[in-house]
């Protein structure tokens, strides 16, 4: 496990307390706009996520590694495909748990 | 003196008043009954005393306190009436003027003299017992008696016998007491006592043996229409008017003592009392097409037993049955003041505490209605099952299910009204409800329906429905609330399962572990089993060869060529704290390694792919299981073994483990 550059687990609500930060969420893809993938967070808030996507094509959730450069857009570095089925509630209440009273417990 | 008590109270009542509404004194409690809690008290109008029975309904005065030995008490309904020849008075509402007071007077009990058990002199009791009434009330306002009184008073506790004795028996005592009495006459109050005394019974009565011979007076006067709730059985004379609410069948029964038919209705008056009403045989000719439902009868005459609270669920602990010289008469005209129905609706939120086969009225909208399907019964006969939703204000919705005709009248018409886009309410009287499934509500024979009724609670919920009760969550009480998996699934560990000794108790212990299976034994994984039937089930026993090809079952003791093949698994499956054998059967068995016994036994001994086999066996490996076990403690020859059975076995489902454990995280306790 790479721990030299952690990433913060984030929903739509989070993004915008970790601008300019590493962050990591899945995203639903809902569609592409001039170069960027328009997506919907775990809490379904609209995100847009920039940088050049695999060559694969995109599941249906993919997870996104990347720098938060606004309050709703993620510069992403890592593409990873999740699948068509993925339980967005569970992976919502996670990003709380890493941004709550359990944040010393995530890197 | 701090009160003065009604002057003449008790003799007044006995007398056959009932508008005194006197101010008495409690001398004595006692509870009654053993099936029944009811309470007899002593009352003292300062002067004379006399039983009276407390109404059930007035229990709680007692338990609370607040009618006591010496409370002061006004007593506002009541009757005296006769039972098993005594004179008794039923209370039935009374008021607490002061709740502690010492004794006031020197009462003594009222001589109802119908009692009395033995005499010890016949002839001269009887002009005895005559002066002895007079001396008796005389009594009342002079304390030069006061030397006999202790004695009275003690004996007046003593039993059934009535205080009148010991006033004959120190008549008999001789001259000395003689000489008290010109005194004691000279002290009588005015006429008010014996202006009573023709209501009173003379105060003689013959011995036991002749009792069934004595004169008794027959009162032809139309008996005093009494709330239903004041009905009980030491009570002669009543009539109650009432609405019947409810009529059963005519059932016929066949029993020990013959043939016979019974049919029962529900009263309701004016003061909500409830009670059933009973028939049988010649009394059913006579009144069942008497009987309607909705018209109000005057009933009388007519015995009251203790009520079968298995089949009826009103409140009242009394049943009546009515007899041969019972009277019903229909009151022709309409009497507003009773209802046409009296319901006591409860939010369905309280089903959802309530205990298994209580009973509940409720009131909703029906928001959704099954089809009728039938349903096979355990005694064979085949009945009719619908069930439909109701929601109410409480946030609850629950599952009412119809049973038998219920399906076809009222759930045909509540299908039709939802199909064509109405929400009726629906009043369920007397619903029973079950726990199977988390709550839900039953019909039973005493259930009543009433789709859309005229009553305010049925607006109510309306108003409330079409405010937007519609639209509101609302949380089903029945199956779907017991949601992932059954409601006694209880995790464990395996460390757990180890140090909290499971299983060593008669029953054994249930764990749901999540877990990796570490190791398969493979050298013997299953067995050949006897797949011959008995019954319903297969025999499933161990077969042998039985010599040449064939299979010998020594249970079945038949042979036959091809055996089954059945798992008998040996598993270690490990978690996060330890490491565990298990036994997997057939069906578990099958769930762990994804295929048939025989399939596997068969790749093994007769194809001898080891490669297969093996790649099977290690697919399985460090997978994530749900295990369900069941942990009981054996003997195994002289050593105490726990075993541990894999009833079921499911893959973990990642997405329902992650909402399980996040679940958990929400409930560690925080310091």
């Amino acid at each position: 496990m790479d721990t030299s550059k952690p990433a913060i687990f984030v929903n739509g609500a989070l993004l915008p307390m970790h601008v300019r930060k590493r962050v990591r969420t899945v995203i639903q893809v809902m569609g592409s706009d001039r170069g960027a993938v328009v997506g919907k967070s775990p809490d379904d808030l609209q995100l847009v996520v920039k940088g050049s996507p695999p060559s694969a094509p995109l599941t249906n959730f993919v997870e996104v590694i990347g720098i938060a450069d606004s309050e709703k857009s993620i510069q992403a570095e890592t593409w990873t495909n999740f699948g068509d089925a993925f339980d967005t509630y569970s992976y919502n209440q996670l990003c709380q748990l890493a941004n709550g009273e359990y944040q010393h417990l995530f890197l | 003196m701090p009160v003065n008590l009604t002057p003449n109270a008790i003799a007044t009542i006995n007398g056959g008043d009932v508008n005194l509404k006197p101010l008495v004194q409690v001398l004595d409690i006692k509870q009654m009954g053993s099936a029944q809690e009811r309470f007899r008290i002593l009352v003292s109008d300062s002067v004379l005393t006399q039983h009276a029975m407390l109404g059930t309904q007035l229990n709680d005065r007692v338990k609370t306190g607040l009618v006591k030995k010496g409370s002061v008490i006004q007593l506002i309904d009541y009757i005296c009436s006769e039972v098993q020849k005594r004179k008794i008075i039923v209370v039935l509402n009374l008021e607490t003027i002061i709740p502690d007071c010492e004794i006031i007077g020197n009462p003594k009990m009222f001589p109802d003299a119908t009692a009395h058990k033995t005499l010890p002199n016949t002839n001269s009791v009887q002009p005895a017992g005559v002066v002895g009434y007079n001396n008796l009330s005389s009594q009342s306002h002079g304390n030069n008696m006061s030397s006999i009184q202790p004695a009275l008073s003690s004996q007046n506790h003593g039993g059934n016998v009535q205080s009148f004795r010991p006033t004959l028996s120190t008549l008999n005592q001789g001259s000395n007491m003689q000489s008290f009495r010109p005194a004691l006459s000279a002290q009588t109050h005015g006429n008010d006592v014996q202006s009573f005394r023709p209501t009173v019974q003379p105060p003689y009565q013959p011995p036991p043996s002749y009792r069934n011979h004595g004169a008794v007076m027959k009162n032809e006067a139309p008996a005093r229409i009494i709330p239903i709730n004041a009905l009980n059985p030491y009570q002669g004379r009543w009539a109650i008017k009432a609405r019947v609410t409810a009529k059963g069948d005519l059932r016929r029964y066949n029993n020990a003592r013959g043939d016979g038919k019974v049919f029962s209705f529900d009263l309701l008056d004016s003061d909500g009392g409830e009670i059933r009403v009973t028939c049988f045989n010649a009394v059913v000719d006579r009144f069942y097409d008497v009987i309607e439902v909705g018209r109000v009868y005057l009933i009388s005459k007519g015995s009251l037993k203790p009520a079968q609270k298995n089949f009826n669920h009103l409140k009242n602990e009394w049943e009546i049955f009515l007899e041969a010289t019972s009277t019903v008469d229909l009151c022709p005209e309409e009497d507003g003041s009773i209802p046409q129905q009296q319901f006591s609706f409860k939010p369905i939120s309280e089903i959802e505490t309530a205990e298994n086969n209580s009973i509940f009225d409720i009131i909703g909208v029906v928001i959704s209605v099954n089809p009728s399907v039938p349903i096979l019964r355990k005694n064979g006969m085949e009945t009719q099952r619908r069930i439909l939703n109701l929601k109410d204000g409480s946030g609850r919705t629950v599952e009412l299910t119809l049973w038998g005709d219920f399906c076809n009248k009222e759930g045909q018409k509540l299908q039709e009204m939802v199909d064509s886009g109405s929400f009726p309410v629906l009043a369920v009287k007397a619903g029973k409800v079950s726990d199977f499934n988390g709550k839900s509500l039953g019909t039973i024979s005493s259930t009543q329906l009433f789709i859309n009724p005229d009553i305010p609670e049925a607006r109510d919920v309306k108003d409330w429905f079409d405010r937007g009760g519609h639209d509101v969550a609302s949380v089903s009480i029945s199956r779907d609330c017991v949601s992932g998996g059954p409601k006694n699934e209880i995790r464990k560990t395996v460390s757990q399962i180890k140090h909290a000794g499971l299983g060593r108790s008669d029953k054994p212990d249930w764990a749901t572990v999540r877990a990796s299976i570490s190791f398969i034994k493979t050298d013997t994984f299953c067995y050949t089993a006897c797949p011959l039937m008995i019954g319903d089930r297969q025999c499933n026993k161990k077969v042998t060869r039985s010599g040449n090809s064939r299979w010998q079952c020594d249970r079945c003791n038949q042979e036959f060529d091809e055996c089954d093949y059945r798992y008998l698994l040996q598993v270690q499956i490990q978690d996060h704290t330890g490491l565990t054998w298990v036994t997997a059967f057939q069906e578990s068995g099958e769930e762990i390694l994804g295929c048939p016994a025989k399939e596997l036994y068969l790749l093994k001994y007769e194809l001898r792919d080891d490669t297969r086999f093996a790649d099977i066996i290690r697919s399985r490996l460090f997978c994530q299981y749900l295990f369900r076990l069941k942990i009981k403690e054996e003997m195994y020859g002289d050593e105490q073994r726990v075993k541990i059975t894999v009833i079921k076995a499911d893959k973990v489902n990642y997405s329902s483990e992650s909402r399980y454990m996040l679940d958990l995280i929400s409930k560690v306790r925080r310091y």
